[in-house]
């Protein structure tokens, strides 16, 4: 019993002393203190908050470093703990991260505050809002580039159906929805057809098809085969990792081809690349990167930044593998409303 | 009689002390030799040792400035400000008691609470929703909406062990499953008018009223709460039950063999039901204190995985009032610790779970512990008096 009690002794003892004396790196000098509170789900979550970090990695301007969120009860103490070690720029990740953003940035109106998915205001009991001076709001006009895609996916389509479903009802999810609609809509007002939108409907949102959470894949996997069934060809899953399943599984039934979210599906899957069509490109990482360089040159301000096809944070990915599929003159029409869009000539909402 | 208390209470600890050590020690090897700056010097061993001690120290000293005390704060701030660490570490362990508690107490009536989730959710619900929805004068408010959480988490945990006296149903299976109910009842209840905040369509409550809320207590800028009271009250009130009271010797007698407590003349369906509603309502205690404490309103992941790690903290205490405390407190400064840990030694948070999940791992496996240390006997069996699958 002593004996192996006293050897735990000296290793811990020598453990702690030899951790003592070695100090910490220094931090490089000049760079911006950039520090990502992440929203759950991990860092490597191959969507949002991967997106995020990687572009915070990216920037030139910061030294950037991330904590992870195991729960909600992990947003507050993890934007603390930033406070406290000096950051000079907080992103938090995600929607549900804002209030407490927004508190934090009250309490400590030096430090600069960015959001992402959300305008990061102040609001009160009654939901009247106000800006606060020192936090910045990250936001996506995904409906943009989803439009594009509704058009591309009305014009690829043989069977006249196309499908679109979402991970939850957040307006940062319907967005893409309302978009890809209007680009059907749009499609069958130039061409006079009459291709059908399952699984969503802007005018009427509480029809909308929903999995219910960001995780569950099997449960995207039946809701795609369910539209697959009623003949859709084209699928549009909105909710990050959810639809790896279902891509994998219809690379090998060829039933229907999948539009992306987010970030470029050819470069992040492993299984189901040559059916993706292509990809709603949302643009975290270059928003993170452009407020680090705003607070490195000083230039910092609390109006929002509005990821916009003009602004190149949102697009629509290229069609890789399946880009000889697609009529030229589809591609010069999209390329059309692309240019028509960024015009402002072309109302997406 | 001194000395004799004293070695029995080393006889409690050897286990989960000797579990704890190892643990730390393994996880100070997979820290170093999986960071590649310490892989890189392998040439030479002397370097390669220094180097691999400095990454370990380095990541158990911030473990400790996370956890517990952080000499930057008191120079930034003031010196009360150093112990905001520890006030974290109290705020993560306050519901951890509690749920802890409620896992430790079937255990000493024989069952396996796997519910601790679904009875926190449940109590964090009633809880919240007499929190925002009422306006009560101070002190009251705080208590009617602990009670509400409680006796909902109650009727929640009770059920249970109503189901297994009068079917015979296993409890670890319908406390699974009604983890899973109550995971789903919570998003279900978040999206009703009734509970969802004015403006939002995510998944948030109102938070709760000031006057429901428990009283911090050192300031606005620590979030330590008088929850703790609460949490250490039940762990003094469950220890009570079980010693000094007539219910508490059946729940015992029940947990120790339920045939001959049945032939004494114990009712076990009593027992049973009686101590899953006393569980519920512990863990529903420790729902409450999260909503009422330190998050102020309920959202869908409020239970975290305070009901999973209970299970975990409650074989480390040895099912013990006080060891639970003990386990939730450590289980509590690893999770703090755990966050200083990622943010200035770049040490993912995930090792606390490779930590907390090898001491559980050693508990588990006594006589393993008891060959590395080369010990006769190590009474393993002490306190843990659940009969298993076929219970």
């Amino acid at each position: 019993m002593k004996k192996p009690l006293k050897l735990m002794a000296v290793v811990a003892s020598l453990t702690l002393i030899t951790g003592v004396a070695v100090a910490p790196a220094s931090q490089a000098a000049g760079k911006v203190k950039l520090c990502l509170a992440l929203d759950t789900g991990g860092v490597d979550d191959r969507s949002f908050n991967e997106g995020a970090w990687k572009g915070a990695q990216a920037s030139l301007v910061s030294n950037a470093e991330y904590l992870p969120a195991t729960s909600s009860a992990d947003f507050a103490p993890n934007i603390k703990k930033f406070v406290d070690k000096g950051c000079e720029l907080i992103v938090g990740v995600g929607f549900a991260i804002s209030a407490e953003i927004v508190k934090s940035a009250k309490a400590n109106p030096k430090i600069k505050y960015a959001v992402v998915d959300d305008a990061g205001q102040d609001c009160d009991a009654n939901w009247n809002c106000k800006d606060v001076p020192n936090v910045k709001g990250l936001t996506f006009q995904t409906d943009e580039a989803a439009f594009m895609a509704g058009y591309l996916a009305a014009g690829m389509s043989k069977t006249g159906k196309v499908a679109t479903y979402g991970g939850a009802p957040y307006p940062t999810v319907t967005i893409f929805m309302d978009g890809f609609a209007r680009g059907v809509a749009h499609y069958n007002k130039l061409k006079g057809k009459s291709v059908q939108v399952l699984g969503w409907d802007p005018a009427n949102p509480k029809s909308g098809t929903f999995v219910g959470n960001f995780s569950d894949q099997a449960k995207a996997l039946t809701i795609s085969k369910g539209f697959e069934q009623q003949g859709a060809d084209i699928i549009l899953p909105v909710g990050g990792i959810l639809g790896a399943s279902y891509a994998a599984e219809s690379e090998k039934s060829k039933k229907s081809l999948t539009i992306w979210v987010d970030s470029d599906a050819y470069n992040t899957l492993t299984a189901g690349k040559s059916i993706i069509l292509s990809t709603v490109v949302k643009e975290i990482g270059a928003s993170i990167k452009s407020v680090a360089k705003d607070v490195a040159d000083k230039k910092f301000t609390a109006s929002k930044y509005v990821g916009t096809l003009k602004n190149k944070g949102v697009s629509l990915a290229p069609y890789h593998d399946l880009s000889g599929q697609v009529p030229g003159t589809l591609k010069n029409e999209i390329r059309a409303i692309r240019d028509s869009i960024i015009a402002g000539k072309l109302k997406v909402n | 009689m001194m000395r004799n208390s004293l070695s029995k209470f080393g006889q409690a600890i050897k286990l989960p002390g000797l579990s704890f050590g190892l643990a730390f020690t393994l996880t100070g090897f997979i820290i170093a030799f999986s960071d590649s700056k310490v892989l890189s010097k392998i040439g030479s061993p002397l370097e390669f040792i220094k180097s691999a001690g400095a990454t370990a120290g380095n990541a158990y000293l911030a473990l400790f400035q996370g956890s517990i005390f952080d000499i930057n704060l008191t120079k930034s701030h003031n010196f009360f400000q150093g112990f905001y660490p520890l006030s974290e570490t109290i705020v993560i362990a306050t519901p951890l008691i509690l749920t802890g508690l409620s896992v430790a107490l079937a255990f000493k009536s024989g069952l396996f609470n796997i519910g601790a989730q679904g009875q926190f959710i449940f109590g964090a619900i009633g809880a919240s929703y007499v929190g925002f929805h009422f306006h009560l004068p101070l002190v009251i408010h705080v208590i009617a909406a602990a009670l509400a959480g409680m006796a909902l988490a109650s009727i929640w945990g009770g059920a249970v062990g109503l189901l297994k006296a009068k079917t015979g149903a296993h409890e670890v299976i319908l406390t699974i499953m009604m983890n899973y109910i109550a995971g789903y009842f919570i998003l279900w209840t978040l999206k009703t008018s009734q509970f969802l905040r004015p403006g939002r369509i995510d998944p948030i409550a109102p938070e709760v009223n000031q006057s429901a809320r428990l009283p911090l207590l050192a300031g606005a800028n620590l979030r330590i709460h008088a929850g703790i009271f609460i949490a250490l009250a039940a762990a003094l009130f469950v220890w009570w039950l079980l010693t000094k009271t007539t219910i508490g010797y059946k729940f015992r007698a029940v947990g120790a063999n339920g045939q001959a407590a049945k032939t004494a003349g114990i009712s076990v369906p009593f027992v049973l039901t009686a101590t899953m509603a006393i569980c519920g309502a512990l863990a529903g205690l420790g729902g409450a204190v999260q909503v009422l404490g330190s998050e102020h309103a309920l959202n869908a992941d409020i239970a975290g995985s305070f009901g999973f790690d209970a299970i975990t903290v409650a074989l480390l205490g040895r099912a013990q009032p006080l060891g639970t405390v003990f386990a939730a407190l450590l289980f509590g400064a690893l999770h703090a610790g755990g966050r200083t840990m990622q943010s200035n030694t770049g040490v993912p948070l995930d090792i606390v779970l490779v930590t907390q999940a090898l001491i559980v791992l050693f508990i588990a496996a006594p006589t393993f512990v008891r060959f590395i240390f080369r010990l006769k006997k190590l009474n393993s069996s002490a306190g843990l008096t659940s009969k298993g699958w076929n219970g």
